[in-house]
């Protein structure tokens, strides 16, 4: 029987442990990819993707409202209560909220795991799309939460509760990182580079480093009255070395990976704000509309473009009054006129909704021409602020579908010509603003916070009539994990508190 | 390695004894003293042979044997008697007297499933009985354990139809929440759940309370273990047992919601707005919704309803449950057979489920082989709407008529989905009948397991258990189409889960005794092995309104698919060493390797030692007291390894979304949750001592503890900034200590003439600290409003605030009214209650028995995420508070330019929905204690008397009763929002929007015997 024993213990502990090893190796994941296996063409396109997504989901509906473009139906008046009614806290919410902040930071982590790896590999082109990417969402994170966590960002567990550093720093640190992403696409070996994979400008490297100097200039313009002239002309001289200018005429920067007419594949902001993928008007085309004050401007100037963007009710186009807290008759969905797209403009495409697999709008051409507009305006660059009006116009006219014959005509009248305007920054600015309605309304409600252009009336259900949004506050996710930091920045009140630019 | 075992266990079958029997026959009946009711299942045996019988369910038995031998009539719990036979003796009646001395000395099941005394366990231990744990009549066995056992705190969190059930032992050891649950063993092999055991094939279910007593069951054991015992047949006749009970259950403890104002905007009235924003109720006739296709308006009360018609909306549930059972044995072998059907009717209208488990259970010996196999096998289905009627109707304003509702089908009425009054909520009884979840799920669980006796001093044995569930889901929403929002898209998703466990263990058990010296050495080997395969295929939209099915879908299919396994092994050992039956000392020792660690960090082990000293039986003055009739005195010391690593976690996957892929363009983005392929086990350092006495002949009994652990190096999906670029980070961080203190105390009131009175209180202090957690960090977000702050208990609720003077009182923006916000968060206290008691009590008299549990809870806060959404829908009643007008906010102040504070008299807070939708979003608010006491169980059964079933010969038991649960509760005064233990999806103290409110149950229940 002993025998038996020792033989049953030798048998038991030899099988176990020369299989011990075998028996453990089921740990690599049968189900997903990990970071070695995939190529940086295969990460690029969801990174930009995600961005578009971005701009033009969230930011973009949070500046239509603060930007003076959106107000909601009488039916709808219980919809986007947070926006009309300037709820920080709500909007900060870590589930009910709008997570602004950690989708930024999930896509500059996107880039920054492109970047790494375009390191590692010496792809020149992939680091320097990274780094321009990163430029754009750091800045725009500094629109909305003034100073945040850069240099100590994006690295895991090597900085649990990042560094904030001032907004100014962060802003510099941004155009510097694009100016270095620059570099690296002008260092890149010709053909070697992202083609179908980039959804941006199909790896053409010219366009993203006019595209990356767009960004710069734009980062510019927004603190134009921050009182430091000397960076300033200091940057754009940088700009204006490197040489290779700015978007102009038909250099959009549009999205587009390939939309198809089917589900979760469509145009997200097709999707969201007119039809879904069985044809139905979504509940965001039956409830926002224009606002009264948005009409008004287009109607003042004999807009070609009110009949592209909206449905008229009747013969005329009617808005409603943003955070208007009563449900009026006058305001009914059935008495406004709604956005336009192709089932109500005799299946042509029309400004906003053209095709459900139309590309996203990240940049378009008329942005650029409007900063460069101004930009000139201020004597910053070389070239004339009125051509680049012009053009901003122009190229504005034909995204919004409106034809160029109509352009003499509308660039006739006093209200519109540039000579004739008295103050040219507030007709630039006015024009850019007609042009980025709901496409960039983000950057709008920026100009409007720097500039009070055009004087856009207030939400009838802000808290007092005077108080407007002046930031996000801080999300509560980062204030249950790295409050410390946040709270060393100060009061972060939507309505009190200004981005550092916005002095 | 299998295969090499089967070899040896045949080598093992090797002979069989043959039994013989001659003699005379003896019959006779074995009663119990006090009450002289028959003692069924008494064992009689023949002293110095291998012969004997069972007594039957009357308690009569018959044996043979020689006039001169002994028969010693022993039956668990009660004093061994021994009868000479004489040469005249032709029947022998016996009475059994309870043996008190051994009810101290309960039969623990320990680990591995081996049966030894209470008296040499180093640990806390404690024994459920059948009876006990099926007070309630609950369909899921770990409920009815709740406040019965100290330490263990069990929360029932949902009133659908399969509630689910949170547990967790001693507290939290790990900051990971859902890794604080204890190991289930069922006949001692670890399973994942006993969600779907039937609670009436158990025979016991011994609570492990230390880590020690479970270190041999591996690392799942740190947090304890529940090791349950079903039920096996006994020799003698077969028992056939039938039981039936219905009972009903009814929702309570809705949030309250207001009754003075009804829908509309502002003020004014809307017949198409929702919320409850408008004029005051006025008892007219008001259109209600929009015209309808004949040009008719529905018009509808507008007044406050005298009773809450969100009841409307709930039915009340039936609970159906039949069980048989059989059960019988010879010498040889034993059978249990069981078949339970389960339905229940839920308090959602048509939400049901069903479950129909059988059971066998069967031992055999062959010789010196004992055989024992078990197969569950359970079917399980429930068909039920998600949460959205609820979400639906605590937002509608206070007239809404759900009974007028049910006829959305007609499309011209004002219930139809394209006519309903609104188009921003849903009709709910069009939510229930058009968006469905089905699931199928099949459990099977079985065990072999052969112990071969190879000398009187040594047994090997080999169990291998199976446990597996397939799982198949269905979830279809039917296609309305309408415009806007009234428009549903048709869609199905169809899913698979299979889960596998395979467990093996080969145990080596040495026995030897010299002098007074006992030893038992367990040397043992385990394997493990779970495997998850799960599949959906869906489409999001249907072409037909009521063909479900992915290929009728308009567009591209969806799916998706995975894999997951997880393996170990382990060997392990225990030594018990023993002194004159008095004095014992136990050293375990285990070394695991687990699959999901890397190959540098999956080896770890871990040691226990434990000791225990019945002191009254070693000093003499103490033998014989009448006072104290049993005192022990333990101790333990262990650190238990730990890994609470899902597999895969040591890299970040990436995944397509967005749309992706488009064509042939793919896009891959990586997970939020940031791996570390460096992570290592956790340890748990724990230290107990306790002790149990008996007095006055065990009438009165009393256990106490006191335990100290200490997690070190915890793996736990850390929150993290999302500007650290991910929203977690899996981390090997963090050391959370607990203190605690538990106190059981158990008593015979009165025990005289029939008539038994026992009281049981049990007590728990969990007093737990964070010490550290990683990177120097002072505060760790968990989840939601629940943190790990160093130097407080864990979790600990910690919300939003106003900006307040020294006084508290609330500052106040002196133009618009507004309260202000305060920066930081408040801490308010710990989520979990730190004092938790069981009250028992049991009352019998002749066939009368009342039994009552109560539960008591004292401490802990929860947070509720129901008030803000009442707050927007102005449901809530505090917005009705101040009538809807412009008020000075309570107890505020404005601040002066030289930083004093006056209270405020004259600035007015808009009374509107903005500024009370804002409050909703001050966490304070909707925070509240969470104390509680409440009546958990409450039975009361009467047993028909032997005299009335005498007459016939086919019943030989019956009894009926009354079974209700959550009959009363008493909650701190703040919290109005539900019952405090009904918490959301595993959470701790946190109470969600989209809960179903709690119900009570009460009902019947009959138990026959054959």
């Amino acid at each position: 029987m002993k025998k038996i024993i020792q033989l049953v213990l030798v048998a038991a502990l030899t099988v176990s442990f020369s299989s011990c090893s075998e028996f453990l190796e089921v740990n690599n994941n049968p189900n997903a990819p990990v970071s070695e296996n995939l190529s940086l063409s295969a990460k690029l396109p969801a990174a930009l993707v995600s961005t578009v997504n971005q701009e033009t989901g969230q930011l973009n509906q949070i500046g239509a409202f603060w930007a003076g473009y959106w107000g909601t139906t009488s039916e709808g008046v219980n919809l986007f209560v947070d926006l009309k009614s300037y709820n920080g806290p709500a909007i900060r919410h870590q589930r009910d909220g709008i997570p602004v902040w950690e989708n930024g930071y999930t896509n500059l982590l996107y880039y920054q795991l492109i970047k790494e790896q375009a390191q590692t590999e010496g792809a020149l082109v992939y680091a320097g799309i990274a780094k321009i990417m990163q430029g754009w969402h750091f800045t725009r994170l500094v629109d909305l939460y003034n100073n945040l966590p850069f240099d100590d960002a994006l690295q895991g567990t090597l900085h649990p509760t990042p560094r904030y550093e001032d907004g100014k720093t962060v802003y510099e640190k941004s155009i510097n990182l694009i100016s270095a992403g620059i570099e690296d696409l002008k260092n890149a070996p010709a053909g070697v580079g992202p083609g179908a994979d980039d959804v941006l400008f199909k790896g053409n490297k010219t366009l993203w480093i006019k595209f990356g100097n767009t960004l710069k200039l734009r980062a510019l313009i927004h603190q134009s009255a921050a009182g430091d002239p000397a960076y300033i002309t200091a940057e754009i001289q940088k700009i204006q070395a490197e040489g290779s200018g700015f978007l102009g005429v038909g250099e959009n920067a549009f999205v587009q990976p390939g939309y198809l007419n089917t589900a979760s594949k469509l145009n997200p902001f097709w999707e969201n704000y007119y039809r879904t993928v069985q044809g139905a008007s979504t509940g965001n085309h039956q409830d926002l509309r224009p606002t009264v004050f948005a009409l008004e401007q287009y109607k003042r100037r004999n807009d070609p473009r009110l009949a592209t963007l909206y449905v008229s009710v009747g013969t005329d186009y009617k808005g409603v009054l943003f955070g208007n807290p009563n449900a009026e008759a006058q305001y009914n969905r059935a008495s406004t006129s709604a956005f336009k797209g192709p089932q109500e403009n005799g299946n042509r495409p029309a400004a906003l909704f053209k095709t459900a697999t139309q590309p996203s709008v990240l940049m378009g051409s008329f942005e650029s021409l409007f900063l460069q507009a101004e930009a000139a305006q201020r004597g910053w660059i070389t070239g004339s602020a009125k051509t680049f009006y012009e053009q901003g116009i122009q190229e504005s006219f034909k995204y919004m579908e409106v034809a160029a014959s109509e352009f003499a005509a509308y660039n006739a009248q006093p209200a519109v010509n540039f000579d004739q305007a008295t103050n040219k920054i507030e007709a630039i600015i006015t024009q850019k603003w007609l042009a980025l309605n709901s496409l960039s309304s983000i950057e709008a409600w920026s100009d409007y916070r720097r500039l009070g252009i055009p004087a856009i009336p207030n939400s009838l259900d802000a808290p007092a009539p005077t108080a407007r949004p002046l930031r996000l506050m801080y999300p509560e996710s980062e204030r249950q994990t790295n409050n410390a930091e946040a709270s060393k920045q100060g009061s972060d009140d939507m309505i009190k508190d200004k981005v550092w630019w916005n002095r | 390695m299998i295969k090499s075992l089967s070899t040896f266990i045949l080598l093992l079958t090797l002979t069989t004894t043959a039994f013989s029997q001659e003699g005379r026959s003896i019959r006779g009946k074995v009663i119990e003293q006090t009450t002289g009711a028959p003692l069924p299942g008494t064992t009689i045996t023949v002293k110095g042979t291998s012969q004997g019988t069972t007594a039957d369910q009357q308690g009569e038995y018959a044996i043979r044997v020689n006039p001169g031998q002994i028969l010693v009539f022993s039956f668990i719990s009660y004093e061994a008697q021994e009868m000479t036979v004489t040469e005249n003796t032709k029947t022998l009646d016996v009475a059994l007297k309870e043996d008190l001395k051994q009810l101290s000395e309960v039969v623990v099941t320990g680990a591995l499933g081996i049966k030894r005394a209470a008296r040499e366990f180093g640990g806390g231990a404690q024994v459920v009985s059948n009876e006990s744990l099926n007070q309630g009549k609950t369909v899921n066995p770990l409920f009815g354990l709740t406040s019965k056992v100290a330490g263990l705190r069990i929360n029932m969190y949902d009133s659908k139809v399969d509630p689910q059930i949170q547990i967790t032992m001693r507290g939290s050891r790990s900051l990971n929440r859902a890794k604080n649950a204890p190991i289930y063993v069922v006949d001692g092999v670890p399973v994942p759940e006993i969600t779907r055991l039937n609670p009436n094939d158990i025979e016991n279910i011994t609570v492990l309370k230390g880590a020690n007593a479970a270190a041999l069951y591996g690392s799942e054991g740190v947090n304890g273990a529940l090791m349950i015992t079903t039920k096996s047949g006994t020799r003698g006749r077969g028992t056939v047992k039938f039981s039936n009970t219905t009972t009903f259950s009814q929702v309570f403890l809705l949030p309250p919601a207001q009754t003075q104002f009804g829908q509309g905007v502002n003020g004014v009235y809307d017949p198409t707005q929702a919320e409850s924003w408008g004029p005051a109720f006025d008892g007219s006739m008001k259109d209600f919704g929009p015209v309808l296709p004949g040009g008719s308006r529905h018009k509808l009360l507008y007044a406050a309803p005298s009773r809450d018609n969100r009841l409307d909306l709930f039915e009340t549930g039936v609970n159906l449950q039949n069980d048989v059972s059989f059960s019988g044995g010879d010498e040889k072998t034993t059978y249990f057979f069981s078949v339970q059907d389960v339905a229940i009717k839920g308090i959602i209208p048509e939400d049901k489920s069903h479950r129909t488990g059988a059971r066998f259970n069967g031992t055999r010996k062959f010789g010196k082989l004992n055989t024992s196999y078990n197969v569950n096998y359970v079917y399980f289905k429930k068909n039920t709407t998600p949460d959205g009627p609820w979400i639906t109707a605590y937002q509608l304003p206070a007239n809404f008529d759900f009974n007028s509702m049910k006829d959305w089908r007609n499309p011209t009425s004002f219930a139809s989905p394209s006519y309903f009054f609104t188009d921003l909520q849903k009709n709910p009884y069009h939510q229930i009948d058009n968006i469905r979840d089905l699931n199928e799920q099949q459990t099977v669980n079985g065990k072999v397991e052969l112990d071969y006796q190879v000398t009187p001093w040594f047994s090997a044995m080999y169990r291998v258990g199976l446990f597996s569930t397939t799982t198949q889901t269905r979830s279809t929403t039917g296609k309305f189409e309408a415009a806007g929002r009234r428009n549903v898209n048709g869609s199905v998703s169809d899913g698979s889960n299979n889960f596998r466990r395979l467990n093996g263990d080969l145990i080596l058990n040495f026995n030897k005794t010299f002098g007074k010296f006992s030893t038992r050495l367990i040397l043992g080997q385990n394997f493990r092995s779970d495997y998850t395969k799960t599949a959906t295929i869906s489409s999001s939209n249907l072409l037909l309104p009521d063909l479900f099915n992915p290929g009728t879908r308009i567009g591209e299919l969806t799916g998706s698919s995975g894999i997951t396994e997880y393996r170990s092994l382990a060997g392990y050992g225990e030594f018990t060493g023993g002194y004159n039956n008095y004095l014992f000392l136990t050293l375990t020792g285990r070394n695991e390797w687990v699959s999901v660690l890397s190959k540098e960090n999956r080896s770890y082990f871990y040691p226990g030692v434990s000791a225990s000293f019945v002191f009254n039986e070693a000093i003499d003055a103490l033998k014989n007291s009448r006072v104290l009739s049993f005192g022990k005195v333990f101790a333990s010391w262990n650190k238990t390894g730990n890994v609470t690593l899902d597999p895969y976690s040591l890299n970040n996957p990436y995944s397509q979304t967005n749309g992706f892929p488009f064509g042939n363009l793919v896009g891959f983005t990586p997970g939020a949750r940031y791996p570390n392929p460096n992570i290592q086990p956790e340890f748990v350092t724990s230290y107990e001592a306790g002790v149990q006495l008996s007095f006055l002949n065990n009438r009165l009994n009393f256990e106490g503890s006191y335990v100290f652990s200490d997690s070190k190096g915890q793996i736990f999906n850390a929150t993290t900034s999302r500007a650290t670029g991910y929203s977690s980070a899996v981390v090997n961080a963090g050391r959370l200590t607990n203190n605690i203190v538990e106190l059981s105390l158990n008593g015979d009131v009165i025990r005289r003439n029939g008539l038994k009175w026992n009281v049981g209180f049990n007590y728990t202090h969990i007093n737990n600290e964070v010490k550290e957690l990683y990177e120097g960090l002072q505060s760790f977000n968990i989840f939601r409003q629940s943190y790990a702050n160093i130097g407080q208990q864990y979790p600990s609720l910690q919300v939003s605030d106003y900006q307040r003077d020294p006084q508290g009182r609330v500052i106040i923006n002196p133009t618009t009214g507004e309260p202000l916000v305060a920066t930081d968060p408040v801490h308010l206290g710990t989520m979990v209650p730190p004092y938790q008691m069981g009250i028992s009590t049991v009352l019998q008299f002749k066939g009368f028995s009342l039994g009552a549990q109560f539960d008591w809870r004292m401490g802990g806060w929860l947070y509720s995420e129901i008030v803000p959404r009442m707050y927007t829908a102005g449901t809530d009643p505090r917005t009705a508070e101040f009538d809807r007008q412009p008020f000075i906010f309570p107890n505020s102040v404005i601040q002066n330019a030289d930083g004093t504070f006056t209270p405020n008299t004259t600035v007015l807070s808009k009374g509107d929905k903005a500024f009370w939708t804002k409050q909703g979003e001050i966490q304070i608010n909707t925070a509240a204690k969470s104390d509680y006491f409440k009546l958990r169980e409450l039975s009361i059964s009467y047993a028909l008397p032997a005299a009335l079933l005498s007459k016939q010969k086919v019943v030989r038991e019956a009894s009926i009763g009354f079974v209700g649960t959550n009959l009363f509760i008493i909650r701190h005064k703040d919290n109005q929002y539900g019952d405090p233990e009904y918490l959301y999806n595993s959470t701790d103290g946190y109470l969600s929007f989209r809960q179903v409110p709690p119900y009570r149950t009460y009902g019947f229940n009959v138990n026959l015997t054959f």
